[in-house]
């Protein structure tokens, strides 16, 4: 029976072709939704990732950095590193902004840093220098070269105008990059006040974090501190949370398109076969072997565009960043378990109508001539 | 005609399946414009309700929601100052990420006087806050996280009241969040910083001269309220319209398949008779008619049910989840037909071929 459903998937190439073709797309579209929000997620995270702190601390109830603000008196900074078990403290000012380049505008996150900073920086420098000194600005390579700009050209963010002074990777976003000024920039622009966003915690050797953040919130007053691992995976919580209904919403009508794809090839396959399905019968055939048929039919399609799919999708991750924008997707094993698990659910839906088909199909009709075409 | 129509209809389960798989593809792709389109609304509600024509930025900050501005000290005077302005409303605005039972929840909070407006523009229950520790919030919102009058929550590292209700300030993304002015600049800790000053021109004064008049001032940039709004759609626009049309395309695809599948079955089934065709005499283009038609007709079933698929799924949707606003345009259900016609046209490719390779001959030869 097993070989008889291989036959009858592979005679017609075409039909093969447009039913795991279908498949394919029905999953792609729930594997591509899922790698965008994934790669949303990764983004978002990129600079605290990168950041080289240990600890994270903010103004007290500041849990992200990302669609927020934080504002520490400057006394805070001294209070962190009398904490016994760390190694250093950069304070760094943090806000939302614009970098200006023309008459382009790019949103980025503008961040300033202090003199010899041992944490906070860019992560990966391409061009020029790594930390910025008054006048300068530190920006993403991407956003430089489609605005044309390099080295020693103007730029301006918070209004004032800078000189890029290096070029950094890695930190690009859909909508926003990350751009460093030093924070004497920072502080004339923003007013002059001394408060800073954020303190970066670098632990001694041999201190856990979370040991180190809890000590933190324990013996400075009004701040929040978290490991680098949890401020980064509260960043990516926002993402997922925000999109948490949307995606269930896109996948249930993705799994419907899959689901009224397979239904259709199962069914005109089946369709196609009822003759031979019905000569099967009435030489003995039961009906349990022949619906076993149709099911591994349809398990059989359903892989071939479940793989087919799959590639699919990690092609499209690899053109899309070709196309300059900076789209990243990302393919992570739960979204594969999900994408799996439909899949599952799509074969086997679709063998239903088949099944009771050839559960009515009466083997005497075969030789009155009723059933072929 | 009438042959296309009999071979259509003459298995009529099949046909019905195509019929649901091109509903479902065109579903799709109405649900995303739609999700769309009600995003640029909803993020466009509050500039659309707050008081003044010109919206007054810091230097470089062209959006509202898209950075965070704030502006040099004494900009409200000096734009106060300048011919032409009828009235000044500053407000302080930020996003901040509150944490309900677990979940993030992106708010954008917007710091007002309420003697001088800014605020919220439909309450439905409750008022405007009179102290620094009260808050209005979006019903939705309240709604999804089981929050009433009276509740308190935390906005950064102070505790709030909630004292009003208000309607039409959220979306699927974030939701408004209304304190007193005050109260913002206390939790950003700078004592009178605004962010934005929206203005108002005298009667008869116009906008754009006044815009142009109010340019003159260091450290600010001034946008009739509608450039602001058309940044901000561009930037939200960015940021979804790559994956949407990405995900459009897919369905497309997908409809295309539906179909192309369901017609490229019935002409395989007819092979003999369409050669029968051939062999008196008819010629291509009226069988590639014949296939074409049946294509045409069963994506134009199918983009009729994605239709009316859509505007239902839509209005349940926004039932069950009334943070979601989705708006279909007749330009969007327009375009979806088309698309449903694309999809008849290039799915009789396949058939039409089979059809033109046909040798008559054949037919008698069995």
């Amino acid at each position: 029976m097993l070989r008889l459903a291989i036959r009858n998937l592979f005679q017609s190439r075409a039909r093969l072709v447009i039913t795991a073709g279908g498949v394919a797309l029905s999953l792609l579209l729930i594997l591509t939704l899922d790698a965008i929000f994934q790669g949303v997620e990764r983004q978002v995270s990129a600079y605290i990732d990168q950041s080289g702190a240990d600890v994270f601390v903010a103004q007290q109830g500041v849990r992200n950095m990302h669609m927020a603000s934080s504002s520490l008196p400057a006394a805070a900074l001294g209070q962190v590193e009398a904490v016994p078990g760390v190694g250093s403290v950069t304070p760094i000012l943090y806000v939302t902004n614009v970098v200006s380049i023309g008459d382009s505008r790019n949103v980025a996150y503008v961040i300033g840093l202090p003199d010899g900073a041992q944490a906070g920086g860019p992560a990966r420098t391409v061009a020029g220098r790594g930390l910025p000194r008054p006048g300068e600005a530190i920006i993403d390579r991407s956003i430089a070269l489609k605005a044309g700009v390099g080295l020693g050209d103007e730029v301006k963010i918070l209004g004032r105008a800078f000189t890029v002074a290096g070029l950094t990777t890695g930190m690009v976003n859909l909508v926003s990059s990350v751009a460093f000024i030093s924070m004497e920039d920072f502080r004339q622009a923003r007013a002059g006040s001394d408060a800073v966003s954020f303190l970066l915690v670098r632990a001694r050797d041999g201190v856990p974090p979370a040991d180190l953040a809890a000590r933190i919130e324990d013996q400075v007053g009004g701040v929040t501190a978290q490991t680098t691992a949890e401020f980064a995976a509260g960043e990516r919580r926002v993402i997922r949370d925000m999109s948490t209904d949307l995606l269930a919403i896109m996948n249930l009508v993705g799994m419907l398109i899959g689901l009224a794809v397979m239904a259709l090839t199962t069914y005109t396959a089946s369709l196609g076969r009822r003759a031979e399905y019905g000569v099967l019968k009435a030489l003995g055939a039961r009906n349990a072997d022949l619906r076993l048929t149709v099911v591994f039919q349809a398990m059989l399609s359903v892989a071939l565009g479940f793989t087919a799919g799959l590639a699919l999708t990690f092609l499209l991750a690899a053109l899309v960043p070709l196309t300059g924008a900076n789209l990243l997707l990302l393919v992570k094993s739960d979204s594969l378990v999900k994408v799996g698990v439909i899949s599952l659910v799509i074969a086997g839906a679709s063998a239903v109508l088949p099944v009771v088909q050839i559960g009515r199909l009466d083997p005497a009709q075969v030789f009155r001539g009723g059933l072929g075409r | 005609m009438r042959l296309a129509w009999r071979n259509l209809i003459q298995e009529r389960t099949r046909l019905a399946l195509s019929v649901v798989g091109v509903a479902l593809a065109i579903l799709l792709i109405l649900l995303l414009q739609g999700f769309l389109r009600g995003m640029f609304q909803q993020i466009a509600a509050y500039l659309e309700h707050s008081p003044g024509s010109v919206v007054v930025a810091q230097d470089g900050v062209v959006n509202l929601l898209g950075a965070t501005s704030l502006l040099p000290q004494g900009a409200a005077e000096d734009v106060a100052a300048v011919e032409g302005v009828s009235s000044v409303v500053p407000i302080l605005s930020q996003f901040v990420i509150l944490d309900f039972h677990g979940k993030k929840q992106p708010a954008y909070l917007v710091g007002y006087d309420p003697a001088i407006g800014g605020g919220p523009w439909d309450m439905v229950e409750g008022s405007e806050p009179v102290a620094d520790d009260e808050v209005v919030v979006d019903r939705v919102l309240a709604q999804r996280h089981d929050l009433g009058l009276g509740d308190r929550f935390q906005i950064m590292d102070r505790e709030f009241t909630i004292v009003g209700l208000s309607q039409g300030t959220t979306s699927w993304m974030t939701s408004f969040l209304f304190i007193r002015k005050t109260a913002a600049e206390g939790l950003v800790r700078v004592p009178g910083a605004t962010s934005f000053l929206l203005v108002s021109p005298e009667a008869g004064e116009d906008a754009q001269s006044l815009r142009l008049r109010l340019s003159g001032i260091t450290g600010t940039q001034s946008l009739l309220k509608t450039e602001m709004i058309a940044n901000d759609s561009k930037l939200f626009g960015k940021l979804f319209s790559a994956p949407i049309r990405l995900m459009a395309g897919i369905a497309f695809l997908v409809g295309t398949l539906v179909v192309g599948l369901v017609i490229y079955t019935a002409t395989v089934e007819r092979r003999r008779e369409y050669g029968v065709l051939k062999a008196v005499g008819a010629p291509n283009r009226v069988l590639f008619g014949v296939v074409t038609l049946q294509a045409l007709v069963a994506s134009a079933a199918g983009s009729l049910g994605g239709v009316a698929l859509a505007a239902g799924a839509a209005s349940v949707i926004m039932r069950l989840r009334p943070q979601f606003l989705i708006i279909l345009e007749p330009s969007a259900v327009g375009g979806a037909i088309a698309a449903g016609v694309g999809m008849a046209l290039l799915a009789a490719l396949l058939p039409a071929r089979i059809v033109a390779n046909l040798p008559p001959a054949e037919v008698f030869r069995r």
